[in-house]
């Protein structure tokens, strides 16, 4: 007897006609790279999966206007091979680039790192930096949250059940501002992240920073936007010592959350370190990763 | 439930339970058993198979997810007279095979790069392989053998 059913979506539609049903408890499977690992450690929570990895409308990538659309079945591979995102999203595509390793990044997609939810996702402190927009659809209709409130906690989320999230939107930066990511792993590939930031920011014709922002991941609980950071970034001049003291802040923002745990010794230095030197590339202080 | 795909050229059609991956169908159903189990998490990539021209690891894979598809595991890299290719002759003239578990997924993860890169550097070798784990050689033996057959094909063109 099957633990589970398995059927596959070719459109949105049917992915939420199934994924509604009420005879049969339904999850979206896409890349299968978190959801077949959890599968093996006891009785799944489902009765069927959803397979939404080839609904051609979760697929795509592209700008509308002053927007990027990103379907949630793209994958972190599509990501990299992007000439509009790496254009418009350079955090995003290298935070795709440092994704396991490329059999990973060839299945694992942007949707299932949302939903799945773990503190350590890449793809999130990129997506919660550009202020995405996760769009969710289920039999009720559609509704949008912002991707750093669809993220409540280590491994949970604001998904009701049956919905589902269809794609990602976000405005384009400013014209002219940069974005990175940094990761802290134990080794350089294929490696979860201890820590890891997306930055973006931009310089003024007159030297001054006009633009900032400042997300860690794997710090908190959940990813957020170090506003505070970015407020006092904003109509400074670029310097090694402004971008210490962003760091030395966003290690007191994460204790403030986390309170002292085991990993903070290490965590409250590299954090301020890591972060101090995504700034110092987005504002050009650093040409050397 | 019945999953039909093309495995290694052939078309197949084959009744199996819709909650195993596709390394069980592969190696259970089919016989291929080439592909390895080792972590069964994604780490190891003993398992890994080209699908649709991209680089899987078939322990992610639900089975079903698999029909329609275009998978070369294995058992379909070879010499046409059915010896070794050239890039598994590399890994034997190179030294790049000790216990061999992991050679599978190694010489997949080569193909899957040589199919999109055909001069890749080093550097690209090694990210090829950052999904592969390796308990015996230290790596440097299979980076040799990607890199001469490489170079073996550009000459052969």
């Amino acid at each position: 007897m099957p633990r589970f059913d398995y059927a596959r979506a070719v459109s949105i539609d049917e992915a939420v006609a199934l994924l509604s049903d009420p005879h049969c408890v339904s999850r979206p499977l896409a890349g299968g790279t978190d959801l077949l690992v959890q599968t093996r450690h006891g009785p799944p929570a489902f009765q069927r999966l959803v397979d939404v990895s080839r609904v051609p409308e979760m697929r795509t990538i592209e700008r509308r206007g002053d927007e990027i659309h990103i379907g949630a079945a793209v994958t972190y591979t599509e990501i990299i091979d992007s000439e509009l995102l790496r254009e418009t999203a350079t955090c995003l595509v290298e935070a795709a680039q440092l994704v396991g390793g490329p059999a990973i990044a060839n299945a694992g997609t942007l949707g299932g790192n949302v939903a799945n939810a773990a503190a350590c996702a890449d793809g999130i402190p990129p997506l919660v930096c550009l202020d995405a927009v996760a769009h969710l659809v289920s039999r009720e209709g559609r509704r949008d949250l912002l991707v750093s409130e669809v993220v409540t906690g280590p491994h949970q989320n604001a998904l009701k059940p049956g919905e589902l999230i269809t794609h990602f939107t976000f405005p384009a930066l400013p014209v002219g501002a940069r974005s990175v990511f940094l990761k802290l792993g134990r080794r350089n590939a294929q490696a979860i992240a201890r820590l890891n930031v997306a930055a973006a920011g931009r310089v003024s014709p007159e030297g001054r920073i006009d633009f900032a922002r400042l997300t860690p991941g794997s710090a908190t609980p959940r990813a957020v936007r170090l506003t505070q950071i970015e407020t006092m970034l904003i109509g400074c001049t670029p310097s090694r010592e402004l971008f210490e003291e962003a760091g030395a802040e966003a290690a007191r923002a994460m204790i403030a959350v986390t309170g002292r745990r085991w990993s903070t010794e290490y965590k409250e230095i590299a954090l301020h370190g890591l972060v101090a030197r995504a700034l110092r590339h987005v504002f050009n202080l650093e040409l050397e990763r | 439930m019945v999953i039909e795909f093309k495995v290694n050229g052939k078309q197949v059609s084959v009744d199996a339970p819709p909650d195993i991956t596709l390394l069980d169908l592969l190696r259970d159903y089919l016989n291929l058993t080439g592909s390895k189990e080792g972590c069964a998490v994604g780490e190891c990539g003993a398992c890994a198979v080209i699908m649709d021209g991209r680089l899987m690891n078939s322990c992610l894979v639900l089975a079903p997810q698999a029909a329609g598809s275009e998978i070369i595991t294995i058992e379909g890299i070879h010499a046409p007279d059915g010896g070794p290719s050239d890039l598994q002759q590399n890994f034997i003239d190179y030294g790049a095979v000790q216990c061999g578990i992991c050679i599978p997924g190694m010489i997949m993860a080569g193909e899957a790069l040589l199919m999109r890169h055909a001069q890749p550097t080093r550097a690209e070798i090694r990210n090829a392989l950052a999904g592969n784990l390796c308990r015996c050689t230290g790596y440097q033996q299979i980076v040799d053998a990607i890199e001469a057959t490489a170079k073996g094909r550009q000459k052969a063109i």
